[in-house]
């Protein structure tokens, strides 16, 4: 009993923010999780940052890229009043040190690499990039919080290692503590924009979603990030949020869930067989059925609201058409296609959707199309995908950055291509050997548009996409976060990313 | 030869075999791991990442080089005490084991402590009148807590005492918003040394659920090999003969009985410790404790190489110290033993 009475208080002001994944680093050139840029967005700044009406505005930079007439040099104008946490002044050196530093030590190098040859200080706070090929978004680009600048003075030593329990940059709060299991955040003084509306946040990880659930029904933490908490508990929490017991708040879906068909090889080598499966594909049944529909259904590669994810190609359950595609196929009746399809068996959604899948398909097309399921680690799948292991493997994706770009490329991008199949490149990666004469080329060239004509071509990207069928979209994931009542909702930012600094008591 | 000189002679030949043991465990995982499916570049970038990038990072990491290459530097990093660096982060593996292994030990040790108190209170309980029900709870006891799942059973104890009751914290291992202490990475210890009421009451309060859950679940171990090592004594002829001088059955319990069957506990006692060394995984996952069973499924399901390879050996390597300890504390007690 004494030590039920021994509760800590939380420190005036001060909040316990909980989420699911560890953090063995907290250097932008080793982070690679949602919890590691959860944790930058709050004490690093990037140069742009999107809004929460997923606008690109100028962050650490006073405006736009202005782009050079071929399109291949970017100026960049930087802010004047910035400083790091350690006292240091912002400037373009800075900044420059930062993305030399990222490009030379992270495990996302590639963001960078595939886009800038150089990059280099014009003036005092002006930098200068130069690109491989011309790209609109740039500015979305440099908003992931991964290219955050970092204080030339106190990564010094740390120009060939990372430097893993330390952060110093310029965001808003300062990294006091640091290790696996908790963050703490204090409001840096001397920061450049508005101040944080609380006195400091506690980040710390829980390793099961029960845990985390517990945690914050209990009162032990102030705010839960969704990521990692179980569908049922989910629905727990938004109904206790409608009770009124907690606030919720949710960002932009940045997640989408995907099926990859092969398509290099028998059976599904015939784009009609693809899209009889397209078509079999109840998604607002499976949405319930999995997650309550808080996985919404998805008949685009790119999550709304980016360009190009309007109207949404992929086509709307059918079986009547789905079975009239079979047929034409060769199958239904005695002759049933035999599917197998693989999930993760370490996310939990995956075993659901499957199970979910083929229990609508036993009802609606038993006679033309059949599941035949199978578990697999996830690391273990991903090493298997570029050899054509899997006829059927559900998948999800996460954009670094929110532009249409880093969603089609990874899918669709195909270096060598032959028909419809990618020999080598992206598609081949990505274990669906898909392509079309002339996709590569458009993928490229909408790089270097913007606005509506940009939007059109996504558009024609994506229908062709649908058409060829080798990849289905099944769902989006939109980041959540629940608080105790005392609290304001919690908000999000264009990026995906809990606004920290907007927690406070209402 | 005297009975020293044999214990010198046992002794020497188990700790010559200590470098064969650890040499094969080494070679073993390192093989394991290279055999099992995925690979760290994937755990580490998932499916994001372009063909170039993975070389890239494939070589930075030094995974591009033949397997042999990769073992000869492994064994002679590890005969220079060198466990290498984290693939995911850099970080030395004996820092990572430095800060992970006190939480573990922490654990175990205090788990270890209430499993031996309440499961040889147990199991001494019922000896007074075998076979009547104190004796029979007892046995239900050791059989009970045997049984139970551990995974179910720490959510099933953290769901009512942290999430309903409210009691105590739900995980972890020390409060988020106190700073914890420094020094020797055991919490409690460290608390007092620094004389600090509420860190301590911070730590103790995270303790006591994982404490108490593994504790109970190891407590019937004790209690049966108590209760059935007891009634053996208590059948044999020197208990026979002593009682038969018209001792007092207390001081045949306690001067004859007990202390012959405590020898087999000592022996269960020494393979717990070994066991909990490598840290209690299920008890671990389920309260987010950050002990070394806890990293070391991070670093499996990363294929982090250096991190499973340096936590496997070194655990092995304690656990190996532990059972050499064991055997020869017993041998020492237990004129009995031959060796």
């Amino acid at each position: 009993m004494l030590l039920v009475g021994c509760q800590p208080p939380h420190p005036a002001g001060q909040l316990v923010v909980a989420g699911k994944s560890n953090l063995a680093s907290v250097d932008p050139v080793d982070i690679t999780t949602l919890a590691g840029t959860q944790l930058l967005s709050a004490i690093g700044d990037p140069l742009y940052k999107a809004g929460a009406d997923g606008q690109i505005r100028p962050h650490l930079a006073t405006a736009l890229p202005r782009l050079s007439a071929d399109g291949r040099t970017a100026r960049i104008p930087l802010r004047r009043d910035v400083r790091f946490h350690d006292g240091t002044r912002f400037d373009a050196a800075a900044m420059v040190f930062s993305l030399e530093r990222f490009r030379a030590l992270a495990k996302m190098s590639y963001l960078l690499d595939n886009r800038i040859r150089a990059v280099r200080a014009s003036g005092p706070y002006e930098l200068e990039l130069q690109l491989k090929r011309p790209y609109t978004a740039l500015a979305a680009l440099l908003s992931s919080v991964s290219l955050s600048a970092l204080s030339p003075t106190a990564y010094q030593n740390h120009t060939q290692r990372s430097l893993t329990d330390r952060f110093v940059g310029t965001g808003p709060y300062r990294l006091v503590r640091s290790t696996a299991q908790k963050q703490t955040l204090l409001p840096f003084k001397q920061y450049w924009g508005p101040a944080p509306r609380n006195r400091g946040i506690h980040l710390v990880s829980l390793s099961n979603s029960t845990a985390l659930f517990g945690a914050l029904i209990s009162g032990e933490v102030d705010v839960l990030l969704s990521t990692g908490i179980e569908s049922d508990q989910q629905r727990a929490l938004a109904r206790r949020a409608e009770r009124g017991q907690l606030v919720e708040g949710s960002g932009p879906p940045g997640e989408i869930g995907y099926l990859t068909l092969l398509s290099n090889r028998p059976p599904l080598d015939q784009p009609l067989l693809r899209r009889a499966i397209a078509l079999s594909l109840n998604r607002p049944l499976i949405s319930e059925r999995v997650s309550y529909g808080i996985r919404a259904p998805l008949r685009s590669l790119v999550p709304p609201p980016l360009a190009g994810s309007e109207p949404p190609p992929w086509p709307t359950y059918n079986p009547t058409q789905a079975r009239r595609l079979f047929q034409q196929a060769g199958y239904c009746g005695s002759r049933p296609l035999k599917l197998p399809l693989t999930f993760r068996s370490n996310v939990p959604a995956d075993k659901l959707f499957a199970l979910t899948w083929k229990a609508q398909l036993e009802r609606d097309l038993a006679d033309c199309l059949q599941l035949e399921i199978s578990g697999m680690e996830s690391t273990t799948a991903y090493r298997q995908l570029e050899k054509g292991a899997f006829p059927a493997i559900l998948l999800d994706w996460t954009g670094d950055y929110p532009d249409p770009d880093i969603y089609l490329t990874p899918m669709l991008g195909c270096s060598t291509v032959r028909g419809d199949q990618c020999l080598a490149g992206n598609a081949a990666a990505a274990g669906s050997f898909w392509s079309a004469p002339g996709l590569e080329a458009e993928l490229q060239a909408s790089e270097s548009l913007a606005g509506a004509p940009r939007r059109t071509l996504l558009q024609r990207i994506q229908r062709r996409a649908a058409a060829g069928a080798a990849y289905i979209p099944v769902w989006q994931v939109a980041p959540r976060a629940w608080a105790q009542p005392h609290l304001r909702p919690p908000v999000f930012d264009g990026g995906g990313q809990l606004s920290l600094q907007a927690l406070s008591v209402r | 030869m005297s009975r020293r000189s044999h214990l010198l002679r046992y002794a020497a030949s188990r700790l010559a075999l200590v470098p064969l043991m650890l040499w094969l465990i080494a070679s073993l995982v390192f093989l394991l791991l290279r055999v099992a499916p995925g690979d760290p570049i994937d755990a580490l970038l998932g499916i994001r990442a372009p063909q170039e990038a993975r070389a890239a990072l494939r070589q930075q990491l030094g995974l591009d080089q033949p397997l042999l290459v990769q073992y000869g530097r492994y064994l002679g990093d590890l005969l220079h005490g060198q466990l290498g660096d984290s693939l995911n982060n850099g970080e030395a593996v004996s820092s990572v084991i430095g800060h992970s292994l006190p939480a573990s030990l922490e654990l175990g040790l205090t788990a270890l402590l209430l499993a031996a108190v309440l499961g040889l209170t147990v199991g001494f309980s019922g000896i007074a009148r075998p076979e009547g029900r104190l004796d029979l709870a007892g046995r239900l006891y050791g059989i009970g807590t045997y049984a139970l799942p551990p995974f179910w059973a720490a959510m099933v104890v953290q769901l009512v005492f942290a999430v309903w009751l409210g009691w105590l914290p739900v995980g972890g291992r020390f409060p988020a918003t106190l700073v914890p202490p420094s020094g020797s990475g055991f919490y409690l210890l460290d608390s007092l040394l620094n004389r600090s009421p509420e860190q301590f009451w911070g730590a103790l309060r995270h303790l006591v659920l994982p404490a108490c859950t593994l504790g109970l679940l190891l407590s019937g171990v004790f209690a049966n090999a108590l209760r059935l090592n007891l009634r053996r004594a208590l059948d044999s002829d020197y208990v026979e003969a002593a009682r038969s001088r018209g001792l007092s059955e207390r001081r045949v319990v306690l001067r004859h009985a007990l202390p012959n069957a405590l020898l087999p506990v000592l022996t269960i006692t020494g393979i717990t410790v070994a066991s909990l060394i490598g840290g209690a995984l299920l008890i671990e996952v389920t309260y987010s404790w950050p002990g070394v069973a806890f990293r070391l499924q991070e670093a499996i399901s990363q294929r982090d190489y250096p991190v499973v390879q340096g936590i496997v050996v070194v655990v092995a390597a304690l656990v190996v110290a532990v059972s050499v300890l064991v055997d020869l504390l017993v041998a020492v007690l237990d004129p009995r033993v031959r060796f």
